[in-house]
């Protein structure tokens, strides 16, 4: 019998009996279970084959003899015999690259998901549905609309009752404060309220038409005492300056002018929707712009911020 | 049919060639498309920007809040514009964070404020009711650490190109141009130079005195990098 026989049948004994001692004494056993018992059929089957290939392989190195054409080069002696590949493996080969090719230059850019794309799909079916539903809405449920905007957007600083949180924003519930009025008058103002620039002078620009000089501290307290507070006491002396001093570019009634001044007596939509294309600066603070808003929403804001101060 | 190659080196040379150059032109030539590049409009931290960047990672705002916009549009209603991959080419870690117990301050200095800020991070539950975000006080004593920030631009601007001192393009056409100090004496003095102007829309008097005798309270830094999201 030839030594290599033997060796296979040893190593394949060895084998077989490494594997019985792994499992065949293990809880469950050989028989307990039928994935125990086909993974050690699996395992037999493999160790035989295993050994009898490789038996085969060893054989014919030992008796082999090279046969086959020689090609014509030699690189530095070293000969090679003619073993083309074979026909189909080349066309696959050569199908591949072809492949390759296209799909990084077009198969892939052209056809890829994009999520930019769905993103976009997304906004249109969104804006459309938006269409459908809000552009025409007027009234009560224009506010409705604009109170869930200002609760989402404008209540971080505005406060849930829009009072402006103890002076840290504008409190929404008056025209305007007491303080905003003397600092405008103070300082001029150029908040582009009316959708674009309008500056208006600082108090080195405001004459008073009854007394015909500048405007003074007294007049400024009065002033902003009456405009403050919604231009009730027709009789007051804050009137009398009102009338002399800002009424010729605010409108008697404080309702503003087209082109030259906002109103300052009560909210509109179109001031406020202004104010959140353009942002604010004044004696509270700085407002930024809120651009992402649509139109509707401003204009809804406007609304739901007209009806407070009603 | 490939034998025939292996006794032309020539031709075998030229088949090479065009297999690895295509290897090439689809991994190198994408990174030269404008979507690759800094997006117009992204500049260099300023000295002061870059110190409130070290404030904002030392105090681990990242953990709570991203700067990541998704491309969905319950976040760009949100936040604005979904976030760009060349927004972040100076971003050095990107702080896109990976949990937002807080919302996304990828573009908050498009919606708040400095006074806003001033005001939030002393006791954030008092401006925005239910907030269960920590007070940050101690922003407002620390004094900003000016020298290490300015070092931090060095390296950047020797190490990593960051485009100091060279004019970067702006979405207007125009170009901006972030200077960086040439000592830490001017660095320090630029710092400065800008923390007065975010200090005076703040309200805070001990901000103020602190910033008239030199120093620079983190939050000023803080805030000057907030302002800078955008």
């Amino acid at each position: 019998m030839n030594k290599l026989y033997l060796w296979g049948i040893i190593i394949t004994a060895a084998m077989l009996g490494f594997t019985y001692l792994s499992v065949g004494t293990s809880k469950g056993g050989l028989n307990g279970d039928i994935v125990n018992t086909l993974a050690v059929t699996g395992a037999v089957v493999l160790v035989i084959i295993t050994v009898f290939v490789v038996i085969k392989y060893v054989r014919q190195m030992q008796t082999d003899t090279a046969d086959g054409e020689l090609a014509e080069e030699s690189w530095d002696n070293i000969g090679e015999y003619k073993n083309p590949v074979p026909f189909g493996w080349a066309v696959m080969f050569l199908g591949t690259m072809i492949w390759g090719m296209w799909y990084w230059v077009l198969g892939y850019p052209v056809n890829a998901y994009s999520q930019i794309g769905e993103y976009n799909e997304d906004v249109a079916t969104h804006d459309a549905k938006f269409n459908a539903q809000y552009a025409s809405i007027t009234g009560d449920r224009l506010v409705e609309m604009g109170e869930s905007v200002f609760l989402a957007e404008c209540k971080v600083c505005h406060g849930l009752a829009a009072d402006g949180i103890d002076g840290q924003a504008a409190n929404l519930n008056v025209r305007i404060q007491d303080k905003s009025v003397k600092y405008v008058v103070e300082h001029g103002s150029n908040n582009h309220i009316l959708g674009s620039e309008m500056p208006m002078p600082d108090r080195n620009g405001l004459f008073n038409a009854n007394t015909g000089a500048l405007i003074s501290d007294s007049e400024i307290d009065e002033v902003a005492k009456f405009v403050s507070g919604g231009f009730k006491d027709e009789k007051s002396a804050g009137a009398k300056v009102f009338a002399g001093v800002c009424s010729s570019c605010h409108g008697m009634d404080g309702r503003g002018m087209e082109y030259v001044a906002p109103n300052i007596r009560e909210f509109t939509p179109t001031l406020v929707t202004n104010v959140l294309n353009h942002g604010k600066k004044g004696a509270i603070g700085t407002m930024p712009a809120f651009d992402r808003l649509n139109a509707k929403q401003k204009e809804a804001v406007g609304a739901y911020i007209t009806s407070l101060s009603k | 049919m490939f034998h025939w190659l292996e006794k032309h080196p020539f031709f075998f040379a030229v088949g090479v060639f065009a297999a690895i150059a295509f290897a090439g032109l689809v991994e190198i030539v994408p990174n030269f498309a404008q979507q690759s590049r800094p997006v117009i409009g992204t500049t260099p931290y300023s000295t002061l920007e870059l110190a409130g960047r070290q404030v904002y990672i030392k105090n681990s705002c990242n953990a709570c809040h991203s700067q990541l916009i998704r491309p969905f549009k319950s976040e760009t209603d949100r936040y604005g514009h979904y976030s760009l991959s060349g927004e972040y080419a100076y971003d050095r870690p990107f702080l896109w964070g990976s949990k937002r117990t807080g919302p996304d301050l990828h573009r908050v200095g498009n919606y708040r404020t400095t006074d806003w800020h001033e005001n939030h991070m002393k006791d954030p539950a008092a401006i925005v009711p239910g907030s269960i975000m920590p007070k940050y006080t101690w922003l407002y004593k620390n004094v900003t650490d000016i020298d290490t920030a300015f070092a931090e631009q060095l390296t950047d601007a020797q190490f990593f190109a960051v485009p100091y001192n060279k004019p970067v393009p702006m979405k207007d056409g125009s170009t901006k141009i972030v200077k960086l100090g040439k000592s830490v004496a001017e660095a320090n003095a630029m710092a400065l130079a800008e923390a007065k102007i975010v200090a005076k829309d703040m309200k805070d008097q001990d901000i103020k005195d602190a910033i008239a005798s030199g120093k620079i309270p983190e939050i000023v830094a803080l805030i000057a990098y907030l302002n800078s999201l955008k």
